[in-house]
């Protein structure tokens, strides 16, 4: 089955290419010991991955980030610099060993088999709703709704792709806080509350970035541990928000943060065709700039190092329709769907997980869910998702979008890569 | 089909309006905003026999409002009134028809260089220091219905003073204690030479796990300060979040001193960041008015470099940094990492300002060789000079000796 579908070689005289070198390496170590289930390739197609070893070795990649982390933090005990990798180590082996442990279980229900060839992506195109908390009496707590862009331009030759990604948006409408002091106890006109309204606030956001993924060879030698594929990756990003305060007012003025992160790589293991774990990780550089009240000009300057930024994410398909459909008939419509865990490393937007006296070190935890509906031959697909965020507090969210034809080269092989 | 639409709207009408309820109707003290109340709720006091009793601002005339500027308790019939900030105080005594017309007031947290004043609007009575020399002063006070009394207080001063920076004692009082007796020695050296030490900043984390017995000792040990304690609460004092622990037994953690011409202002990032009404207030807390010097003090360091102990909100973090370039603040202080670090040029707009961790109070500080002590600053007419003093724990013969930063280096 390998060798049929590996790509049929111009050669006629013999040796193989090194990508048929490495599919009949995979075809060799397919087969496995029938007491050795566990390790066994995990779909027939070539070349093989061992995803039940690959998540176990991802879970003791995960424990040994924590032990690390826990020796660092131990060994300088609070103290300053030595503090900073330490504590996206814990957030990031945290989530490489939940996600290493949720691939067992989906991998036990099915999520091993087989990719489905329409994997879920950013949209192209899309808008993303993030929904306000409840409000405190006389408070909003307006939702954020972002135009959402990322297309993607495959390379040549199945080598990687580069994706140009951003938003733009904001508060849908003007946030209020009241001041809750008990002094405050008469009745005010247009209040529900005796606490007065004491700060109005509207916030722009945008931000914008490139990905750029590269393939490395699988596997990489003829005795190879058929661990899975992997990529490594460069995402330059920039990232402002532009929070005005009292809007309208004389005492209006103006906050513009930026976040520049121009060095974050990362690197992407294929644990097994429908399950991946992405790590991002580099400097920061932070720019706080001010309008002072009543002026409109904005006071910019040079940049503060800020503490390391990094993101580590474990994703699962989840395909619906691999299946043919019961009755025989054809299926007018794909659809894919994929379940994400993450941990963001950056305490930008205000989001931090916070427990006990561990205060202001962890970023937040995601949850995502996405899928994808593509009738039929369309060049178009459908994409609508939902998500959690957790970090002082929780907020919800959710998404649609459509995802359209990507630029360059579609992959001929193993399309759900990337 | 019509049942998911009527359990739809339900939910879109639970979640747009029903469940709205004024701040912290449901305590959680780990919350900012429920200490914000809380931290008021403390600065006045009804006592049974229906004597009112409020801290104000310095200047109040009039006792209609109150602000959060200390700790009032009834304690065996007496009054307590522990004064958060040290410099000027006011506290407001207002008795109705039928109380008793004397009430005892035990004030605490006093300078006992103060001058400390009954204020009867015409007519001034000072109050001596208590006999045993300490931050206290007991005073009875007589009291007629419907004529408020001001207990005020404020603490002269020369050219140049000092005020000494601590934070992060956690699970090592006993250091701590060391601390407190080499600010004896401060006081005293600041007194020949006529630059008197009038505080002792301690910007969080003053227990390791929020408990009784740890702020029992704690207050036991700050009974030998030489001059008024001023603290704000870091994580570490306010995780056991049914009670406002850390607000019952040292007062509020958002809070003014105006001592000498600095203006020093403590907030309590202890949730990893301010409470958002305390941010709408910063334009009014940093208003600097006739002080010289502005100095902000929080437990959290709102600038955190490479450090991982940031804001656990960095948005307010940084629009606190763009508040303060706006005020010109001439010094920040934290603390929450477990050693001393002079961010001397932290760039916000066209603007620098400086911030100085000091999480060096006896606090774990990691394998390597530890550095505990203080930072003086020292104010004048021609800005603020700071250096470090070392304490070393007992076996360390001296101080290490290496440099700090350009700006800060151990004192002489």
């Amino acid at each position: 089955m390998a060798a049929s579908s590996a790509p049929a070689s111009s050669r006629t005289n013999a040796e193989p290419t090194p990508a048929q070198a490495r599919a009949e390496a995979g075809e060799r170590y397919r087969t496995c010991h029938p007491k050795r289930q566990w390790s066994c390739c995990s779909t027939e197609d070539a070349p093989c991955v061992r995803s039940s070893v690959a998540r176990a070795t991802l879970l003791g990649i995960g424990a040994a980030m924590g032990g690390v982390a826990a020796g660092i933090l131990f060994a300088i005990g609070d103290r300053n610099g030595g503090g900073d990798p330490a504590s996206f180590l814990v957030g990031g082996g945290a989530l490489a060993g939940f996600g290493a442990i949720m691939g067992s279980v989906a991998g036990r229900l099915g999520a091993d088999a087989k990719g489905h060839p329409d994997r879920v992506r950013p949209s192209t195109v899309g808008l993303d709703l993030a929904l306000g908390r409840p409000a405190t009496l006389d408070e909003t707590e307006p939702a954020v709704m972002q135009l959402v862009f990322a297309p993607n331009w495959f390379f040549p030759g199945d080598g990687g792709r580069l994706r140009v990604f951003g938003h733009v948006g904001g508060t849908l409408w003007q946030e209020q806080q009241v001041d809750p002091r008990p002094q405050n106890t008469s009745p005010i006109p247009g209040q529900s509350s005796t606490a007065p309204v004491v700060l109005r606030e509207r916030r722009f956001s945008f931000g914008l970035g490139a990905d750029l993924a590269v393939n490395l060879p699988y596997p990489v030698a003829d005795r190879s541990s058929f661990l899975g594929r992997s990529e490594l990756r460069y995402k330059p990003e920039v990232q402002i928000r532009r929070e005005t305060l009292d809007p309208g007012l004389p005492s209006e003025r103006i906050v513009e943060r930026t976040m520049l992160l121009p060095l974050t790589v990362g690197a992407r293991w294929h644990l097994s065709d429908r399950q991946r774990f992405t790590v991002y990780f580099g400097p920061r550089f932070d720019y706080v700039a001010f309008a002072e009240p009543g002026d409109e000009r904005v006071r910019r300057g040079g940049a503060q190092i800020g503490p390391l930024y990094g993101e580590a994410w474990y994703d699962i398909d989840l395909p619906m329709t691999m299946q043919p459909r019961r009755d025989g008939a054809p299926r007018k419509a794909s659809v894919n769907s994929q379940i994400s865990v993450g941990y963001i490393h950056s305490r930008f937007d205000g989001r931090g997980f916070n427990f006990g006296p561990v205060v202001g070190f962890l970023g937040p935890l995601h949850a995502r869910w996405a899928t994808r509906l593509r009738p039929k031959d369309w060049p178009v697909a459908i994409q609508a998702g939902a998500g959690a965020t957790i970090g002082n507090g929780l907020t919800f969210s959710g998404n649609v979008g459509v995802v359209l034809p990507d630029l360059g080269e579609r992959p001929q092989t193993k399309e759900s890569r990337r | 089909m019509k049942s998911w639409m009527l359990a739809l709207a339900m939910l879109a009408t639970a979640a747009s309006s029903g469940c709205a309820l004024p701040e912290c109707t449901n305590p959680d003290y780990s919350e900012p905003e429920c200490r914000v109340i809380a931290e008021n709720e403390f600065a006045r006091l009804r006592t049974p026999s229906s004597i009112e009793l409020r801290f104000q601002q310095p200047d109040a005339q009039t006792p209609v409002t109150w602000d959060a500027r200390g700790l009032l308790q009834l304690d065996a019939g007496i009054v307590a009134a522990r004064v958060a900030g040290a410099g000027r105080f006011a506290l407001s005594v207002e008795a109705e028809d039928g109380a008793p017309d004397e009430v005892t007031i035990e004030l605490q947290n006093v300078d006992p260089a103060a001058d400390v004043w009954i204020d009867r609007g015409t007519l001034e009575i000072p109050v001596l220091p208590d006999q045993d020399g300490g931050l206290r002063r007991t005073v009875a006070l007589d009291v007629e219905p419907e004529e408020p009394v001001f207990l005020r207080g404020r603490r002269g001063c020369p050219e140049r003073y000092r005020v000494a920076f601590v934070a992060d004692i956690q699970t090592n009082p006993a250091q701590f204690e060391r601390i407190l007796e080499r600010l004896q020695q401060e006081r005293d050296d600041g007194e020949i030479i006529d630059q008197p030490l009038v505080a002792i900043v301690i910007p969080g984390d003053l227990t390791e796990a929020s408990r009784d017995d740890e702020f029992d000792i704690i207050l036991e040990i700050l009974e030998s300060a030489p001059v008024p304690v001023v603290v704000t609460p870091g994580n570490h004092d306010i995780y056991r979040p049914l009670h406002p622990h850390f607000n019952r037994r040292l007062g509020p953690g958002n809070h003014v001193s105006e001592v000498c011409d600095l203006r020093l202002v403590m907030l309590d990032t202890g949730s990893g960041a301010i409470a958002r009404s305390v941010e709408t207030r910063l334009p009014e807390l940093f208003d600097r008015g006739d002080a010289e010097h502005l100095i902000v003090a929080m437990h959290h360091p709102a600038y955190a470099g490479l450090t991982g102990a940031g804001w656990s909100r960095e948005d307010r973090a940084q629009r606190l940094l763009a508040e303060a370039a706006i005020a010109d603040v001439d010094l920040l202080v934290a603390g929450h990492a477990h050693a001393l670090r002079d961010f001397a040029s932290i760039r916000v707009g066209d603007k620098t300002l400086r911030q100085i961790v000091v999480g060096t109070g006896g606090a774990y500080q990691g394998l390597g060789e530890p550095r505990f002590g203080y930072v003086r600053v020292t104010l004048g007419p021609d800005g603020l000079d700071t250096c470090f003093v070392e304490v070393p724990p007992p076996g360390f013969d001296s101080a290490q000796g290496q440099g700090l930063s350009d700006r800060l280096d151990y004192c002489d």
